[in-house]
């Protein structure tokens, strides 16, 4: 589902050019989890971005369902986002002038589905929401914001999910009950799941983790 | 994604965001001034042509000093046009054993087709008439005083008795300086039959055409080559010259209000939107990470733009049709006749200068969304590219010059404000750069606060940069709406002083002159000017016969066939200003031969400069003059003025008579004067003066409510540009607040930044609409010494500049109340 092929990532900074990720190589096939995982600064962010076509690479072949994102421009990549990929963020990223519903309404909107407020509507009852709908951003604690973007990022049956520190912001036992919400909704799509995490107990939840230090792979593990 | 339906959801759910409420309200505001202004122009144009048609009694006037072939009424009638035949000449009238030189008007009785003719009759009763039944007259006041005389009473026209059946109260004309003497209407049929109009009399033939705007025209067109010689169309437009004058001027100021606006507005929504991109900032990262497309992205963003901007200029125009309807009412009875209708494209023009602003003013930082990376999701890259030119901000500054190209209506006045705003934005980059180098050097020895806030606008240098702009230039908007404005308003006002000459007198004879000081002073008389008048026809220029088809001006025809009434004088006179060249210097003439000053509307109609000749014609003399001076004469000063003036030594040895002008109270009787000098023929201005006065005192209160809009316009500015740094300063006063600091630092810091950036701002404000003010008054509204009120000026910038601190502090104390925690959280 998704194939890594040494991707280096490069940028100019004030002392001279600055290597954020040296020849990272890995593949993943469709329905596994992987966490990416290091310390600060190791690159995780980044090759996150780069694996859901957010950014180009400097060098290197990534692939995404069978497309060659290094190849592909910024709009032809944005089409491919919109049908196969869902995310989940660190700070929930929902609009904060949009209620929940129409939060979660958003990628079927893109798409130009048909029936977005009734799926919208199933996908926050899925995340046990379906009364705070009309509710806005402003309103919902740090956790129901995180499950309001758990609904949109599943609402549109994405083939891959990228999460970037998804209980990053929450504490541990809200962060707990998203994690299992994620991995549930995970298994009922059959998605591919990639997610970069700080959380040593999220990431063994993954059946792979890769080990990131200095912008390259140091370690890979799988359960 | 469907962009309609996004934009038309995100502006529900956005409106009552403070950004996009701004957007829209600048807009009503700039749109309602436009439509007022500009809709108000257009009728009071078509109001102005409408009592012109009153001054001349139809829509068009065929003058000849023969008998007009009767066909031309013919013509006329079968384009369904109305006619009226008028005969106008000079005639000694007498009752008793007195007599008095008169102007006969004789007319069939449909006279007047416009305006309105009004007697008054023996038991002091007043109506409106037409031509006097045969047998009867009407008479102006000068008459029944000359010959003491009474309605009722009787007068010996061309040997035949006539009864005097009203004193003439109202009618066409009335404005007209040049008569020489007071008149008397009679009817056509009594004029013919009494042999009046016989050849070889003084007459001057009238045909007064009325009807609808293009059949007259047609007609105009169709006559034209049948015109027999010496026979002249006179359209509505050549006429009341003192009042379109006044008119002019008040439409100027109410352009420059309303371009103030518009231009003050396109700022506020500039500042709007700057704020409205960043806070989408966020939102166009998301989207573009969900798969939405630039296009798609951009596509809703204009769609939103639009959506907001149609219900917002449509109020803007209906605002705006209201105002001048107010206005209108208020300056309504100024303009005689009827109301000419509400046109429609004004309101369009206004429609699509509103939409052009908001664009031209909010796109370029809306398209700068385009360069938002998805990435932006992952971690905020705030590092902007200030450093890099961007084309992209040309668009305000052309639809800025562009606006004022077009809504200014006057070069002068475009110029002057183009150049104004460009020099305040100028002025402002260079002032911004010492402060922001006086801020790095000399901050360091200023207490923490304070330096906290200096710092930060050394940090920001183009922010702060812009800011100062910004500031600036609202501030001299401001100034110029807020004091330069009224002062101008006084400046006209007062251009018409109580002691305004309200009297004409023409024909003085020279033994008579001191005889008629002596009898003025002893009535009181004041600011009596009194200058020679000779009678002279234009022969040649440089030795050539001009030719009327020469000269695209088409009032050149009237001086080349007609008189032209020059005068000399060894002072150069009051209200006239030597623009080339010099005044005569009586001693030092020697044999230079005639000279001739000339004024400056002669010198561009005929194209002449200082050396060319001027052949006149005076009685049996011809004088060759030099041109040696040119003048700028001022024709609404009620003084008497002349478009030619000779060297006193030429003009002396010239046949002539003398007029004067004066001041005198009201309730002075001139009937004894009149009588004892019963050549001199005395033209009351009063009414003339009240019409100006009562003008300039109705178009200064219209253009105070224009004023009004562009000073909210100028509010709305200042809030966006506070609105736009407070967001920038709230997430640092929360930092400082969360490291300890009390909001007396917090407040320091603030206070320090924004009283450093407003007292620049202010200055060049000052400066920049002192220099506006003074241009204006120069070249835009010709006011003679007009001194800008400094101190005014003064006062209102930096009581502005204070209350952009006070209103910068304010914010961040609101601030200072929210837990910090909720403001890092917010980011």
């Amino acid at each position: 589902m998704i194939r890594a092929d040494k991707v280096s990532k490069s940028v100019d900074g004030p002392d001279g050019r600055l290597t954020i990720l040296d020849g990272v190589s890995f593949s993943l096939a469709r329905g596994d989890s992987l966490a990416i995982v290091g310390a600060s600064g190791s690159g995780k962010t980044t090759l996150l971005g780069l694996l859901a076509g957010l950014d180009r690479p400097t060098s290197g072949e990534i692939a995404l369902a069978g497309e060659r994102l290094d190849v592909l421009d910024e709009e032809a990549r944005a089409r491919l986002r919109r049908r196969r990929v869902g995310f989940v963020f660190q700070n929930f990223h929902l609009l904060p002038a949009l209620n929940a519903e129409e939060n979660v309404m958003l990628p079927l909107e893109l798409e130009g589905g048909a029936d977005a407020r009734a799926r919208a509507g199933d996908a926050l009852a899925r995340v046990g929401l379906a009364a705070r709908k009309h509710h806005y951003p402003a309103q919902l604690s740090g956790g129901e914001q995180q499950r309001v973007a758990l609904a949109r990022a599943f609402v549109h049956a994405p083939e891959i999910l990228f999460a970037d520190e998804p209980t990053g912001n929450l504490d541990r036992g809200t962060g707990t009950a998203i994690s299992d919400l994620l991995f549930a909704l995970n298994r009922e799509h059959g998605t591919t799941l990639v997610l970069v995490t700080h959380d040593t107990a999220l990431a063994e939840r993954c059946a792979r983790r890769l080990v990131l230090s200095g912008g390259r792979i140091v370690d890979e593990v799988t359960t | 994604m469907k962009p309609l339906t996004f934009a038309a959801r995100s502006l529900r759910r956005e409106f009552f965001h403070a950004e996009l409420a701004m957007l829209a309200l600048a807009l009503v505001l700039a749109v309602a001034a436009l439509t007022a202004v500009a809709t108000l122009a257009s009728r009071v144009e078509h109001a102005l042509l409408a009592s012109a048609a009153e001054l001349i009694g139809g829509d068009l006037s065929i003058n000849a000093s023969r008998a007009l072939p009767p066909n031309l009424i013919d013509e006329a009638n079968t384009r369904g046009l109305r006619t009226s035949r008028l005969a106008d000449f000079p005639s000694v009238v007498f009752a008793g054993e007195a007599s008095r030189l008169v102007d006969v008007r004789a007319s069939d009785d449909t006279f007047p087709l416009r305006g309105v003719l009004a007697v008054r009759d023996a038991n002091g009763a007043e109506r409106e008439v037409h031509a006097p039944p045969s047998g009867s007259v009407y008479v102006e006041p000068a008459v029944l005083d000359a010959l003491a005389l009474k309605i009722g009473g009787k007068i010996q026209v061309g040997g035949r008795d006539l009864v005097v059946a009203g004193e003439i109260t109202r009618s066409p004309d009335s404005g007209s300086l040049f008569r020489l003497a007071p008149r008397v209407m009679m009817s056509l049929t009594d004029a013919q039959t009494i042999g009046l109009l016989a050849a070889g009399s003084r007459v001057r033939n009238r045909l007064l055409v009325a009807g609808p705007e293009d059949a007259v025209a047609e007609f105009a067109s169709a006559i034209k080559p049948k015109l027999p010689d010496a026979a002249e169309i006179v359209t509505i437009a050549d006429a009341q010259q003192n009042l379109s004058g006044a008119f002019e001027r008040g439409g100027n100021f109410m352009r420059l209000a309303a371009l103030l606006a518009a231009l003050l507005s396109g700022i506020a929504i500039a500042l709007a939107a700057q704020r409205f991109a960043r806070r989408k900032r966020e939102e166009v990262a998301l989207l573009r990470c969900l798969g939405a497309s630039r296009g798609e992205i951009l596509q809703a963003l204009l769609l939103e733009l639009v959506l907001l901007a149609l219900p917002a200029c449509l109020l803007g125009v209906a605002a705006g049709l209201g105002l001048q309807q107010i206005v209108f009412t208020i300056a309504g009875d100024l303009l005689p006749g009827t109301r000419p209708d509400i046109p429609w494209q004004p309101s369009l023009a206004a429609f699509a200068i509103g939409v052009a602003v908001l664009f031209g003013f909010a796109l370029p930082p809306l398209l700068r969304l385009r360069e938002v990376e998805p990435m932006r999701v992952f971690r905020r890259d705030d590092a902007h590219r200030a450093g890099r030119f961007d084309a992209l901000y040309l668009l305000p500054v052309a639809v800025a010059a562009a606006l004022i190209a077009i809504g200014a209506g006057d070069t002068q006045l475009a110029l002057t404000l183009g150049l104004g705003f460009t020099g305040v934005a100028a002025l402002s980059l260079v002032l911004g750069l010492v402060l922001l180098r006086i801020v790095r050097g000399g901050g360091r020895l200023l207490p923490g606060a304070l330096r906290f806030g200096l710092a930060n606008l050394a940090r920001r240098r183009a922010l702060t940069l812009l800011q100062a702009g910004a500031l600036a230039l609202s501030l001299t908007a401001f100034a110029v709406l807020a004091v330069i404005g009224p002062s101008l308003l006084a400046s006209w006002r007062a251009e018409l002083p109580s002691d305004a000459p309200n009297y004409f007198l023409i024909n003085l004879q020279d033994d008579q002159r001191v005889a008629m000081q002596e009898r003025l002073a002893a009535l009181g008389a004041t600011n009596l000017n009194m200058l020679p008048l000779a009678v002279g026809k234009l022969v040649a220029i440089n030795g050539k016969t001009p030719k009327p088809e020469d000269y695209s001006d088409r009032r050149a025809a009237n001086w080349i066939n007609g008189e032209t009434r020059l005068s000399w004088s060894g002072e150069l006179p009051v209200s006239n200003k030597l623009l080339q060249g010099r005044w005569f210097d009586a001693d030092a003439r020697g044999d230079a031969g005639p000279q001739v000053s000339v004024d400056k509307m002669w010198v561009d109609m005929f194209h002449l400069k200082l050396g060319d000749t001027l052949t006149l014609r005076v009685g049996e003399r011809e004088v060759v003059a030099t041109i040696t001076s040119i003048r700028g004469v001022r024709w609404d000063s009620f003084r008497v003025n002349f478009f030619l003036m000779l060297d006193a030594r030429t003009g002396a040895d010239l046949a002539h008579s003398t007029v004067a002008s004066f001041h005198l109270p009201r309730a002075v009787s001139l009937a004894a004067l009149s009588r004892d000098f019963a050549n001199v023929s005395l033209i009351d201005l009063n009414q003339l003066l009240d019409r100006v006065r009562e003008i300039i005192g109705r178009v200064s209160s219209a253009v105070i409510s224009v004023l009004g809009f562009s000073l909210a316009a100028g509010l709305l500015v200042l809030l966006a540009a506070l609105a736009a740094t407070a967001d920038e300063r709230r997430f640092e006063s929360a930092l400082l607040r969360t490291l300890g600091a009390h909001s007396g630092q917090l407040s320091a810091a603030v206070l320090g930044e924004f009283a450093a950036l407003g007292l620049v701002a202010g200055g060049i404000a000052a400066l920049g609409s002192a220099a506006i003010g003074y241009t204006l008054a120069l070249r835009v509204f010709r006011f003679d010494g007009y001194v800008p009120p400094f101190a005014s000026l003064l006062l209102v910038v930096f009581t502005a500049a204070a209350l952009v601190a006070l209103a910068g502090w304010l914010a961040t104390r609101r601030i200072a109340r929210t837990p910090p925690i909720a403001v890092l959280r917010q980011g």
